[in-house]
């Protein structure tokens, strides 16, 4: 091989590793889902924030891991990220369409509400075209009943709240087959789910706050804590306040 | 190996006198500049740096650790300034002379410098063992006097009840430390054993922590109060601690437990007696609603098996979430 070939093939490897090196920092370790930012949405002192859990993530390459959803606040569609922005010292309206299906806490500390206006959760029911009225709740007891399929927490704000699951064993049998949950049949958007709703206030100063369920849910993993708990933009995620 | 013309290894020179008089004289100011310098720096070290080397004071242990670290830190002192000096010294003046090819005198094993080396060497270190080794024992360190199994209690009496405190008795404060990933919360059994994500204790109280995890292996840090235990799934660790300062302190988990392991601490606080009565009382019939469903009190808990109810039962979900692992259990991925 010649002179040239040989400094030609060393440089064509360089760069393929090069790439490869980078490919990796960039898209793989340093990749992070999108961040939805509700920041320009707050409107007199108060933003609404949507978010959805899924027992499946169609959308991703992972279609067999539970998943939280959020809500676009510019298109109105679910994106498949945990991450969202939101203002200081505004009062953050939550709302969660919970799909999954029950799951016991294995501390049953976390099924009691906290952090939030009141430390009570309001909690309705929707089932074949039904919603149940909406009850306030302050604590689920997850080892008793089926009640409590994830939660989302703020250890750092102090705020747990667990979302309530469909109740009945016919509803747990059936429930979504998609992520995220958007449609009109009973596979989707009409399967059976709770709605969660609950009100806090972000901290004066901004700041980044890591969330993530205390329901170890991921099923397979180690503990239940691997897969779709360690892996943002699933159970997981963080809410960045911005001053 | 270098011969004379005549084929013998050529005797070695004894030294010139004026050289041998350099040596002593290098050998005076070394000895007289080490001493010199380890008087100073030991006081320096001992009275200056020592009141501020971690992790504080602010616990009997934690002030216990500062002595330690002083003692051990004031006793190395004076190999370190040693080793320095003569390393220094050699660099300054020994150096080889510019145009000078010939080779240094041959050197000579000393009796004297062997034996002073090995003796005080022996003796630094092994006095260091033996001090180190009832310190971890006797008054308030790790090793023997925690664990799993505590040999000694640091002094400690046992607890006379696990149902009920009062302070300045013989009956140590309970707190249970649960690790999970990823959060720390703290069970007070004395007190109707209700669990909350609050560490707060009472000064000048002793207290026996009983730490342990409901997962992965976690690590109780509350370090300036000089606690460090490991939280393992299945096994109660026994630390103890007196608080002596008001004020609040960090908790951080110091055991790599998952990718949330960095934002794993929390901040405990110090309060009065009093305050700390008037917390728990107010703290218990907070967390009343929970309290009466979490699994009775135990030192450590098995979430494989739950008293699932009728509808978790029918579902099959007899476990706490996601498939836990016994730590022996063969299929653990």
């Amino acid at each position: 091989m010649s002179l040239q070939a040989r400094v030609a093939t060393l440089a064509v490897a360089f760069l393929a590793v090069a790439a490869g090196v980078i490919f990796v920092v960039f898209h793989i370790i340093g990749a992070q889902p999108p961040v939805e930012n509700y920041a320009p949405y707050a409107k007199n002192g108060a933003v609404d924030v949507m978010l959805m859990t899924t027992p499946e993530t169609t959308v991703s390459n992972k279609p067999d891991w539970v998943s939280y959803f959020i809500k676009n606040p510019a298109t109105g569609q679910f994106d498949h990220t945990t991450y969202f922005q939101v203002p200081a010292n505004t009062k953050v309206n939550v709302t969660i369409l919970g799909y999954d299906g029950c799951t016991p806490l294995r501390n049953p500390l976390w099924g009691r509400v906290s952090g939030v206006v009141g430390d009570v959760e309001n909690v309705a029911y929707v089932n074949k075209g039904q919603t149940t009225p909406t009850q306030g709740v302050s604590t689920f007891d997850s080892w008793a009943d089926c009640s409590v399929q994830h939660t989302f927490a703020i250890p750092g704000l102090g705020i747990n709240v667990p979302v309530a699951s469909p109740p009945t064993v016919e509803e747990n049998n059936n429930l979504c087959e998609t992520g995220p949950c958007v449609g009109n049949d009973d596979d989707t958007g009409n399967a059976p789910h709770s709605v969660v709703t609950f009100s806090f206030t972000t901290p004066k100063t901004a700041g980044t706050f890591r969330w993530q369920c205390f329901v170890p849910c991921g099923g397979g993993y180690l503990d239940g804590n691997g897969g779709p708990m360690g892996t943002p933009g699933y159970m997981m995620g963080q809410m960045e306040v911005r001053a | 190996m270098a011969t004379d013309a005549s084929g013998a290894v050529p005797s070695p020179r004894p030294a010139p006198a004026p050289v041998a008089a350099g040596r002593r004289r290098d050998a005076l100011w070394l000895l007289t500049l080490w001493i010199a310098a380890s008087v100073i720096g030991c006081l320096l070290v001992a009275l200056v740096w020592g009141p501020h080397l971690p992790p504080g004071r602010a616990s009997e242990q934690a002030a216990s650790q500062q002595t330690d670290y002083t003692v051990l830190a004031t006793m190395a002192t004076p190999v370190v300034i040693g080793v320095l000096l003569y390393f220094g010294w050699a660099l300054a003046f020994w150096r080889q002379q510019p145009g000078d090819e010939t080779d240094a005198a041959p050197q000579h094993g000393s009796l004297k410098v062997q034996t002073t080396w090995i003796v005080g060497t022996a003796a630094i270190v092994l006095s260091l063992a033996i001090y180190g080794t009832v310190e971890l024992i006797v008054p308030a360190g790790a090793g023997g006097g925690q664990g799993p199994q505590p040999i000694f209690n640091n002094g400690m009496p046992p607890a006379a009840s696990t149902t009920s405190w009062s302070p300045n008795s013989n009956n140590v404060l309970q707190v249970q430390v649960i690790g999970q990933q990823w959060a720390w919360t703290y069970r007070y059994p004395q007190f109707g054993g209700f669990e909350t994500t609050q560490l707060v204790l009472p000064v000048d109280q002793p207290v026996q922590f009983n730490v342990t995890s409901l997962d992965v292996i976690h690590s109780f840090w509350a370090y300036t109060l000089g606690v460090k235990a490991d939280a393992n799934p299945g096994v109660n660790d026994v630390a103890y601690a007196t608080p002596n300062t008001m004020g609040y302190f960090q908790v951080r988990c110091d055991e790599l437990c998952g990718i949330w392991h960095g934002a794993m601490y929390d901040t405990g606080q110090v309060m009065s007696v009093a305050d700390f009565q008037a917390w728990t009382q107010a703290t218990a019939v907070k967390m009343a609603s929970v309290t009466k469903i979490l699994p009775p009190y135990a030192l450590t808990y098995d979430p494989t098996t739950i008293p699932a109810g009728k509808i978790n039962q029918a579902l099959g979900l007899t476990s706490a979430g996601g498939g836990y692992y016994n730590p022996a259990d063969p299929e653990q991925p």
